[in-house]
């Protein structure tokens, strides 16, 4: 009996996964071999491959300073940007999953601005907000500080104002979290409040543990986000100043893409991806120690 | 409605085209450039298919940066189209590499009839001796400059053949009397710090084969960020911070320019950009154009003649000699030529520049006559970059010229020797 | 609750509105910014550009902008975004939720390792497989078409498979099992128990399942080859060329307009989101 349920099981199993699996299988795991394969050879794209084999990688990690760089400068980029943007997004979505009169009006002006996205009109004004006559600095003057300066062009704070971007498009983690809050069954919060439990414990008790799940994905999914992040740098800073903005991801895309050096660009992608997936295991194996599955505490 | 009876228009078109025993052809194009350029040669090539009723073209297009991307990716997959947009500064890592066909046979036997273009323009889209490309229009580095700002401050314009002296006291007397920066932006451009400071001096980037720097000392460079070090600091230039934060930066964007908001009376500019420029500044602005400025007065000329951007025919194409002809239309057409108004350079055939003279605008005209000085005391035109040009450019000439000198990080000297080091190094193919 | 005092409470609603007004006037500032530089006439864009109030009030950028170029216009553009967000989305959505449920709610041998797979390819730079995927869809004469964009998504997204993984594993599991002991299979658990359950998570989904698609340049800008099947987002950014003379007028006009439907779908269907599943009462 035991025997026939597992082989049920097994068969079930796959026949869910399956449309994923033969997607992977078919159109995501070719190409993606191909980038392993190509990051041991030189490929300027135009003309075949030709083994090169450890060269690019020597490269990267003793011979190119702007490697570091832009690693130093994603790493600088994900540890900020990614606390802020999930706080931001979890206090939000706390304040507005009470039922208070317009809680809708305002869940959708949070959202608003990540419905923009990284457009080009998007890069123009935020561009314009930090510029040297722009909203910011007529801000500071009107608040009697001198507000003179280039913050796009100082290589202190130009990483900043995309880290602030991503603090301010928190509209999809928001989402998330409300979506988990929903989830959370009320009974719950009934059960104690005849317990007694304020507003604080209930929070802590049950608010917090029921939601480790979501915050689990919001953080593995903003940290990778945060750790590839290509496309604010490309239109806002173009990288610059002095590679301070100069992402992994724009830097591996520009030596595959600008300097025909798809090898080396295919080298970056993978040390990339090493680093990250070694990042998510450790936080996947904390994970045993503080999210809580109501499916699996029965 | 209307679509059904186009297409049975279409179809008789096809059909009388195919009783007059003319093959049905498909022909695609690609180009970069913004929605004016864009609009200018749908029309091109909606005239062409008119005239033309056994051609259908497809065509493509998008800003600068997307297109390679793209023209990349479509080379490794085999799916060129069939002419394709060329630059400069590219075109060797192509023809390098087997992506390009030679022009030469249809040049033979006058499918493609060059007559009326001179020779220096055809030398710039020759490579190991053969024709890859043909330029869409003749271009060259210029100094725009704001008239009535030096009106304004009393400066006489300077002549076409001026020094970097004068540039210098020129712009620090602007800056003197009116407050705003003398010289504008474009002088992180590695033609115009780099290229063109060798130029006058008779010398060249690269050597002819492209494995090594041509020139040997590093001192006309050096001499030139040492003088822009004194502008910014003098106020009399923007500075790079400048143009990151306010000058458009990565976006790009005319509209900023300094010229354009007067904030500067001097600026370099390509002088097929001279249009784009004033039309940005909108009406009321007067501007004159000059040469790039030289070593010494009565010297050799900084500039030399530049093909704005080129078409090709690329080795993927299936219909090559109907590409040839119809670069042959684009370069030779009269009608062909109004509509696009000279926005990719002076037009290279001799008579259709001549007819284009009488009627473009006065604005467009500063280019035209420009082009004519040039091309009488150009510099020789450089063979176009070599392969690894779009590598030292970018991860070396950017981030060390462009960025650590103006940022302070290190000097002029040990800047332009970093430079021939690495230079060299990508050259040697390292 | 009842313990606090009235004017306690009020005092505390009030600091909830003057704060959260404060802040989203913060937060829709890009939009009311885009608004009003879409209707500025072409000198004035430049010269106070964080200004919200037009000196004069111009049509103009939204009809330029709107007739495109060659001849085609931008609701040829917006069809074909429509399309493709619409597919793609429902695809995407419907493909993701099916295999959650697979990782989520069945043990099988492997599993593990293809959820480790699928969380993989989610960390490879997605520009570095831009080329080898391009030569396969090449080799099986898929480019110049919709195909690779939209046939992908039938296979699930790994960030939606993650997410309703993870959605599913918050869901009791005695729900599941009170109906297979009734005799439900599978997919009969899967489509009449879990799917509604899952709403606000399905509904999220789709919400940023369209903004992805709807925005994503760089797949169409490889795979499509003629404007008329560009979507907007190409379209609109085809517009600006460094070097050229751009009309940012249009292009802040049609920005703003592109915007339009995705944000009227959020506000339409928000409160598909904050309903919540079937149990009771969910105040805090």
């Amino acid at each position: 009996m035991a025997n026939v349920r597992r082989r049920k099981d097994e068969a079930a199993g796959y026949l869910f996964i399956g449309p994923w699996l033969f997607g992977f299988l078919v159109l995501t795991l070719l190409p993606i071999l191909a980038s392993l394969w190509l990051s041991f050879t030189d490929y300027d794209i135009l003309s075949p491959p030709r083994w090169a084999g450890l060269k690019n990688f020597g490269t990267m990690f003793l011979a190119d300073p702007r490697y570091w760089r832009s690693a130093a400068a994603t790493l600088y980029y994900a540890a900020c940007a990614v606390p802020l943007r999930l706080g931001v997004a979890l206090g939000v979505a706390m304040l507005l999953n009470k039922n208070r009169r317009g809680v809708a009006a305002f869940r959708a002006l949070y959202y608003a601005p990540s419905v923009v996205g990284d457009s080009i009109a998007v890069a123009v004004m935020w561009r314009q907000i930090f510029g040297g006559e722009g909203l910011l600095n007529s801000l500071l003057r009107l608040a009697g500080l001198p507000g003179k300066r280039l913050w796009l062009a100082d290589p202190r704070f130009a990483i900043w104002t995309l880290i602030l971007l991503a603090a301010w498009q928190f509209g999809s983690a928001m989402l998330i979290f409300l979506a988990g809050l929903k989830q959370i069954p009320g009974e719950l919060y009934e059960s104690a409040s005849i317990d007694g439990a304020g507003p604080a414990r209930k929070f802590l008790r049950i608010t917090l543990p029921m939601l480790t799940p979501i915050i689990f994905f919001n953080l593995v999914m903003q940290m990778i986000n945060g750790l590839i992040v290509f496309t604010p740098a490309l239109v806002i800073t173009d990288g610059k100043p002095l590679d301070t903005t100069n992402f992994y991801a724009l830097y591996l895309y520009r030596r595959a893409f600008e300097t025909f050096q798809m090898g080396y660009g295919s080298a970056m992608a993978w040390v990339l991806m090493a680093a990250v997936a070694l990042l998510s295991a450790l936080v996947f194996k904390s994970s045993s120690r503080w999210v809580f599955y109501e499916s699996e505490s029965a | 409605m209307n679509k059904r009876i186009a297409a049975i228009l279409f179809l008789a078109l096809a059909l009388s085209a195919g009783a007059f025993g003319q093959k049905k052809v498909d022909l695609k194009i690609a180009w970069w450039g913004s929605q004016v350029r864009h609009e200018a040669t749908i029309k091109v090539i909606e005239l062409y298919q008119r005239l033309n009723p056994n051609v259908s073209i497809t065509y493509e297009f998008a800003g600068f940066d997307d297109y390679w991307t793209k023209m990349t990716t479509m080379a490794a997959g085999g799916q060129l189209p069939d002419v394709m947009q060329q630059d400069y500064s590219r075109i060797a890592e192509w023809q390098k590499r087997g992506l390009l066909e030679p022009l030469d046979p249809f040049v033979a036997d006058r499918t493609l009839k060059l007559g009326g273009v001179a020779k220096p323009v055809l030398d710039s889209g020759t490579l190991d001796k053969k024709l890859y490309a043909l330029s869409l229009g003749s271009n060259s580095y210029c100094m725009m400059l704001d008239v009535d700002a030096f009106k304004k401050a009393g400066v006489p314009l300077p002549a076409q053949d001026w020094t970097w002296a004068d540039l210098e006291r020129i712009a620090m007397q602007l800056h003197a009397k009116l407050g705003i920066w003398g010289v504008g932006g474009g002088f992180e451009v590695d033609e115009l710090a780099w290229k063109a400071n060798y130029l006058g001096l008779g010398q060249t980037m690269y050597t002819p084969d492209g494995k090594a720097l041509a020139y040997k000392d590093d001192k006309a460079l050096v001499d030139f960020l040492h003088m822009m070090l004194r502008l910014v600091k003098a106020g009399a230039a923007p500075s790079y911070q400048e143009y990151l934060a306010n000058l458009g930066g990565a976006t790009g964007n005319v509209q900023l320019d300094a010229i354009v908001t007067g904030k500067s009376a001097i600026e370099a500019v390509w002088s097929n950009q001279v249009i784009t420029v004033a039309t940005a500044a909108g009406a009321g602005r007067n501007f004159a154009v000059v040469h790039l400025p030289r070593h010494k007065k009565g010297g050799m000329a900084s500039n030399f003649m530049k093909p704005s951007m080129f078409f090709s025919v690329t080795s993927q194409s299936k219909n090559k000699a109907e590409a040839a002809k119809f670069i042959d239309f684009w370069t030779n057409d009269v009608e062909a030529n109004k509509i696009l108004n000279a926005e990719r350079g002076v037009p290279v055939d001799a008579s259709v520049r001549a007819a284009l003279k009488e009627i473009v605008s006065p604005v467009v005209k500063l280019g035209f006559e420009y082009i004519d000085r040039v091309a009488k005391d150009a510099a020789p035109t450089p063979p176009p970059e070599p392969a690894g040009h779009a590598n030292i450019r970018q991860n070396v000439y950017v981030p060390i010229i462009r960025e650590q000198v103006f940022y302070g990080v290190i000097s002029p000297e040990e800047a332009a020797k970093q430079l021939r080091e690495k230079a060299a190094a990508i050259l040697a193919g390292k | 609750m009842r313990a606090e005092s009235r004017s306690a409470r009020l005092a505390r609603e009030a600091c909830f509105y003057l704060a959260a007004s404060l802040s989203s006037l913060a937060m829709i500032y890009p939009i009311l910014w885009l608004a009003a530089s879409s209707l500025k006439a072409p000198d004035e864009l430049w010269r106070k550009v964080y200004s919200l109030v037009p000196e004069r009030l111009t049509w103009a950028n939204y009809t330029k902008g709107w007739s495109g170029f060659g001849g085609i216009r931008f609701e040829v553009f917006y069809r074909n975004s429509a399309i493709y967000a619409g597919l793609g989305t429902l695809f995407a959505v419907v493909s993701s939720a099916f295999v959650a449920y697979g990782f989520a709610r069945i043990e099988f041998r492997g599993k593990g390792f293809w959820f480790a797979c699928m969380l993989l390819t989610l960390m490879i730079p997605p520009q570095i497989q831009i080329i080898p995927q391009y030569v396969m869809f090449a080799k099986i004469g898929w480019v110049n078409s919709y195909l690779p964009l939209i046939v992908p998504k039938l296979f699930g997204q790994a960030f939606f498979v993650f997410m309703f993984v993870q959605f599913l594993r918050g869901i009791p599991r005695e729900l599941d099992e009170a109906a297979a002991i009734d005799g439900a299979g599978r997919l009969t658990v899967f489509a009449r128990i879990l799917l509604p359950l899952l709403k606000p998570a399905l509904f999220t989904g789709s919400i940023f399942s369209l903004y992805w698609t709807w925005n994503e340049f760089m797949t169409p800008l490889i795979y499509l080859n003629s404007p008329r099947r560009y979507t907007l987002s190409m379209a609109l950014r085809s517009f600006s060329d460094p070097s050229g003379l751009t009309d940012w007028g249009a292009i802040f006009a049609m920005s703003f307009l592109s915007l339009v439907p995705i944000f009227a779908l959020f506000v339409a269907f928000q409160r598909y989101l904050v309903q919540g599943i079937a149990t009771t009462g969910l105040k805090g």
